[in-house]
């Protein structure tokens, strides 16, 4: 008994418990008499489907499409957010410079780039990429800026006062105090990876995920619908928990926890 | 070795705006080489702005300060100081916080290894090497901040309340290692502190301010020989000193 108890309280045995229950509810409603199996399929379905792309390959070669997307716009994306939001949030000179520009775009969804995407690069997988890429920047570099800006003013004092340069001050300071937000943006845009991976795949691709998604409506094969939403909820978790534990080693200094 | 001369110095924070604060006015000062000074004044009265600006980390609205005639501007690691706040970086392990100024002029890693072995010692650290900020006591922190300044060697040290977190043990300890260093390196020292006895304690000279806006109330010359020990404390001057400057901040 106590020791059903530890494992139901603990962090993973609570997080296992509320997955549970959504699996047993799904079950008691997929068994309803009264139940429509093109509408909410039985796991069954959902696990055959599963097998049928395992086995074809299909799911594979979807997978590897999308990560590769996931891949190329969260890389290139935060790379230029981390850049280009260190230097805006530290030097004054190019932050009035950008930060008009920042602002104004801040509030434009991603995916309402799509169209003019669509119109000036077609429907190619550089087309794909430069989605995600654009979302991943936009929402991390905030992040980034912010970091730099919060940076406590006695620790540049105190740095500058032992001789540290501008430039010094910046590499050895700012940037290290600014980890917590900068780790959090990248975090914000690898869900937001996600998100705009699906909705560009659905709109304009041949493989991925998200076309799947989009042929399982067309083809009104629910179970292979389900079957991607599973997969693309345990992609997106597996990935936050490995940036969790890069996050607790780079954080080691931090009194935050996650 | 290095003397600073505070001139006609007057500082109002949001000058020009609408509504300006005038912390400091008419500020002279003559801070001899090699000599401990101390402020003491009531809280508010400026004395974390004036040291700032001797920090160079800004400018007085009127008037200049001067190290060895050369008019301060910026900040420089000649001037180091100790702040009043927390100021150790929690992203470095104690050692590595020590030994931050070296490290910035380039230093080798066995460079850098000696002065982070001395100076962790030097203020009682030994065995939190490795440790981050966030695991040690506000005090132990405090010890980590000043043994930082230490190590990067500057001519004049500019301490802003730096004992005042600890206990009466190693705050005492800590003054006589002060001193210590001070007597083999004859740094110029500029101590800020509500301590009066402290400032009496360590000083050739303690400045007394006045508030709102501050200005020098009185300057105390201590003529108690050096070496100070301990029970200089209990001596009639040591007492008087006390008694003089207790009354002056009374009113
Ligand atoms: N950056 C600032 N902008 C505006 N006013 C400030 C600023 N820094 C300090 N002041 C004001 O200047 C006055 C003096 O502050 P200062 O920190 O120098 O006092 P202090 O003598 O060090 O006090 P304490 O003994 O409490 O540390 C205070 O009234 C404070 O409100
Ligand atoms: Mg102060």
């Amino acid at each position: 008994m106590e020791i059903l108890a530890k494992v139901t309280t603990g962090r993973f045995g609570l997080g296992a418990l509320s997955v549970a229950v959504v699996f047993i509810l799904y079950i008691i409603v997929t068994n309803q008499p009264d139940n429509n199996p093109a509408l909410l399929p039985p796991l069954t379905d959902i696990f055959n489907s599963f097998v049928t792309n395992v086995t074809s390959g299909t799911l594979f070669t979807a997978l590897a499409a999308s990560l590769f997307r996931i891949f190329m716009g969260f890389f290139i994306g935060t790379t230029l957010a981390l850049i280009l939001g260190c230097l805006i949030g530290w030097y004054k000179v190019i932050e009035y410079l950008f930060d008009p520009l920042i602002e104004a775009l801040r509030p434009i969804p991603p995916l309402a780039y799509i169209p003019i995407i669509i119109i000036w690069f077609g429907i190619g997988e550089f087309s794909r990429v430069l989605i995600i890429t654009i979302a991943c920047f936009m929402v991390c570099v905030v992040n980034v800026i912010a970091g730099m800006k919060n940076v406590p003013q006695v620790y540049v004092d105190a740095a500058a006062t032992m001789g540290a340069s501008r430039f010094q001050v910046f590499r050895t300071v700012a940037v290290p105090a600014a980890t917590p937000f900068i780790i959090t943006g990248y975090r914000i845009a690898l869900a937001a990876a996600w998100t705009t991976l699906v909705a560009s795949e659905l709109l304009a691709a041949q493989n991925g995920l998200g076309f799947l998604l989009q042929e399982g409506r067309r083809y009104f094969l629910t179970d292979q619908v389900m079957m991607i939403i599973v997969i693309i909820g345990a992609c997106a978790f597996i990935m936050d928990r490995i940036f969790r534990k890069i996050q607790a080693r780079l954080m080691q200094w931090s009194e935050a926890r996650e | 070795m290095p003397e600073i001369l505070v001139d006609k110095l007057t500082h109002t924070f949001g000058k020009g705006g609408p509504n300006p604060l005038t912390v400091l006015e008419d500020i002279n000062l003559k801070f001899e080489s090699g000599s401990f000074c101390s402020i003491v004044g009531t809280s508010g009265c400026g004395k974390s702005t004036l040291l700032k600006m001797m920090a160079g980390l800004f400018e007085p609205s009127d008037g200049q300060m001067t190290l060895d005639g050369d008019i301060i501007r910026g900040t420089d690691r000649r001037r180091g100081m100790v702040f009043q706040q927390d100021a150790v970086f929690p992203w470095m392990t104690v050692s590595r916080n020590i030994s931050y100024g070296p490290r910035l002029r380039g230093a080798s890693r066995e460079e850098q290894a000696e002065i982070e072995t001395k100076w962790v010692d030097m203020v009682g650290l030994k065995g939190f090497e490795d440790r981050w900020p966030r695991e040690l006591s506000g005090g132990m922190r405090k010890r980590v901040d000043i043994g930082r300044v230490y190590a990067n060697d500057p001519d004049v040290l500019l301490m802003d309340e730096p004992f005042g977190a600890l206990d009466a043990q190693t705050k005492e300890r800590m003054q006589a290692d002060l001193l210590e260093t001070w007597r083999q390196s004859k740094k110029t020292v500029i101590f800020v502190t509500h301590d009066l006895e402290e400032a009496i304690f360590l000083s050739d000279k303690i400045i007394v301010m006045s508030a709102r806006p501050g200005r020098i109330r009185h300057i105390e010359e201590v003529s108690l020989p050096r070496p100070r020990t301990d029970e200089m404390r209990l001596t009639d001057e040591f007492i008087q000193i006390k008694r003089k400057l207790w009354a002056m901040l009374e009113h």
